[in-house]
């Protein structure tokens, strides 16, 4: 049973090697993968984060699998230079927890983008978006079903937790477990700031705090999901000195 | 009574302050060094929402179709009620996809004394040696005044031209030109799409003000005509700057949705645009009514 979910964090391994997915091959390092996703759970991930129709390169000067970041405009890294042993421990484990463990706290793959059309995405959230979709889908769960849920930082839970950082978690589940929620809506598109909207309690320090509020703000002009996700890790990680609050 | 006189200010250099938007508070402070008290003491403001001046497309909802080049550069025409709010949401669904509509959505973030300033213009698309190919996009902050007596509106251009907002004014920052301003009279437009309609929801365009230390500012419940109470809304304080004091508000947070309860949704709208409640001459209290599908 396992496999799918395996099936699930091995989908785009042909990005990490710049293939497109015609090209891809069967098996990296021993293990099977660029496998099609299970029920449909790849696609509505991708709608969650990208237009589906006629797909055009919406940054003309930007043409492969480099994220390009939204605080600074600027590629992350030549990911030519990607290690390939790190790349190889998210692909080729065993184990779906682990797996999930490995991808949630992933440096590499922020590196790359999911689609060389939209280089601001990530592939680290996008496949963690694919996980806790088809997660919620074999348990039963329709789209329709699925809610944000805001965790406090340090719970994770196996392949539904999308975003772990140090004060807050986020996660993909049809129950909130009484925590602050806010539900998808009837179809995948990109809602990211739509949802954060309606959600009843935000993890931030938005009263006072200057920059939870900048990030707040951004948080509420993104669309794509993978693009938010990515954001508020790249602004926890920033190296900004806090100030006081404006008088 | 019924105009409203749109505004729409392009940032000609960085902004230091509020980043969810221009406060109408801070709006109406800039104006009053430049008008009577007399004129001044009867105008209110919007808040000032931030919009990039890119191309974008017209959503079925609006009276217009199509895509325009630079749309969120200039004020579209007004014909309907639905066109008000256009650029009233930070999400400017109306940003193209074939454009990189998160990335010139965002505002970079330029720190300057330790504070994040929100960056007057986006550059895209510039690897290095690639100077010719890349792209700038001037950001754009759009407000509305009204009035509560006639032959106040419409403010002169010289009036509204060559403004600053936020901190470090002395700096510069914050300067804004005028670029475009209207005026609509908020009587005439077509409100069919409501008036058609069975069901709505409210969206809280700006902060609704629960409680305030403004003197003799009295604490509020949401409206009956929510359907929520405000244990189940999500909060966040804001402040108001007056007479040399900071007032801390508690406000309902705007960005959220509420399902109407009222049987009179035409006259909610207008109200809405005029705002309700505590401080809604600054800003707070902005509502849109939107006819939703009955619920089963």
């Amino acid at each position: 049973m396992s496999e799918a979910m395996l099936a699930a964090f091995r989908h785009d391994a042909h990005k990490f090697a710049g293939e497109s997915h015609d090209n891809a091959p069967e098996t990296f390092c021993g293990v099977s993968v660029n496998r099609t996703v299970p029920m449909g759970a790849d696609s509505d991930a991708g709608a969650l984060s990208r237009p589906q129709q006629r797909q055009t390169q919406t940054v003309p000067t930007h043409h492969d699998h480099s994220r390009l970041s939204l605080l600074t405009g600027e590629p992350v890294a030549n990911v030519e230079q990607a290690p390939r042993e790190t790349i190889r421990e998210l692909l080729a484990v065993g184990s779906v927890s682990t797996a999930h463990e490995r991808w949630l706290a992933s440096d590499v793959a922020a590196l790359f983008n999911e689609s060389v059309y939209h280089p601001y995405t990530s592939l680290k959230y996008h496949t963690l978006l694919v996980a806790a979709l088809l997660d919620n889908y074999r348990d039963g769960h329709d789209f329709a079903d699925c809610r944000l849920v805001v965790d406090p930082g340090g719970v994770v839970v196996p392949c539904r937790t999308v975003f772990e950082g140090s004060r807050f978690a986020l996660r993909i589940d049809a129950d909130d477990h009484d925590c602050p929620s806010a539900r998808l809506g009837s179809r995948p598109w990109q809602s990211w700031a739509s949802v954060w909207n309606r959600l009843p309690a935000h993890p931030l320090k938005t009263d006072r705090e200057t920059f939870d509020m900048v990030l707040d703000a951004n948080l509420r002009r993104i669309g794509a999901w993978s693009t938010a996700l990515q954001y508020i890790e790249d602004f926890e990680g920033w190296d900004a000195t806090p100030s006081e609050p404006w008088e | 009574m019924t105009l409203i006189q749109q505004v729409h200010w392009e940032l000609e250099m960085d902004y230091i302050g509020h980043p969810y938007c221009v406060s109408g508070n801070a709006i109406l402070h800039a104006l009053g060094q430049r008008l009577s008290h007399d004129v001044h003491c009867h105008l209110n403001a919007s808040h000032g929402v931030f919009v990039p001046g890119q191309f974008g497309r017209f959503s079925d909802e609006h009276s217009q179709t199509g895509v325009r080049p630079y749309l969120g550069s200039s004020l579209p025409d007004v014909e309907a009620y639905d066109d008000l709010f256009l650029m009233r949401q930070a999400s400017h669904s109306w940003l193209l996809d074939s454009r990189p509509r998160d990335a010139l959505n965002t505002h970079d973030i330029r720190l300057q004394s330790g504070h994040p300033a929100i960056a007057h213009e986006t550059i895209t698309g510039k690897p290095e040696g690639r100077r010719k190919q890349q792209q700038t996009t001037k950001w754009y902050v759009t407000a509305y005044l009204h009035a509560d007596r006639d032959g106040v509106l419409p403010l002169d251009e010289d009036i509204l031209m060559g403004i600053q907002f936020g901190g470090k004014r002395n700096y510069g920052y914050g300067s804004m030109r005028l670029k475009d301003t209207q005026v609509v009279d908020v009587a005439s437009l077509d409100y069919s799409q409501l008036e058609d309609g069975e069901a709505f929801i409210l969206e809280l365009v700006t902060p609704f003000v629960l409680e305030s230390e403004y003197p003799n500012a009295h604490e509020q419940d949401v409206p009956w005509w929510w359907d929520a109470d405000r244990s189940g809304l999500r909060k966040r304080e804001e402040k108001l700057l007056g007479r040399g004091n900071v007032y801390r508000l508690q406000t309902v947070d705007h960005g959220q949705v509420v399902a109407y309860l009222g049987d009179r949704p035409v006259e909610t709208a207008k109200s809405g645009i005029f705002r309700v409640g505590t401080h809604s001459k600054y800003g707070f209290g902005e509502l849109r009514v939107k006819p939703v599908a009955p619920r089963p």
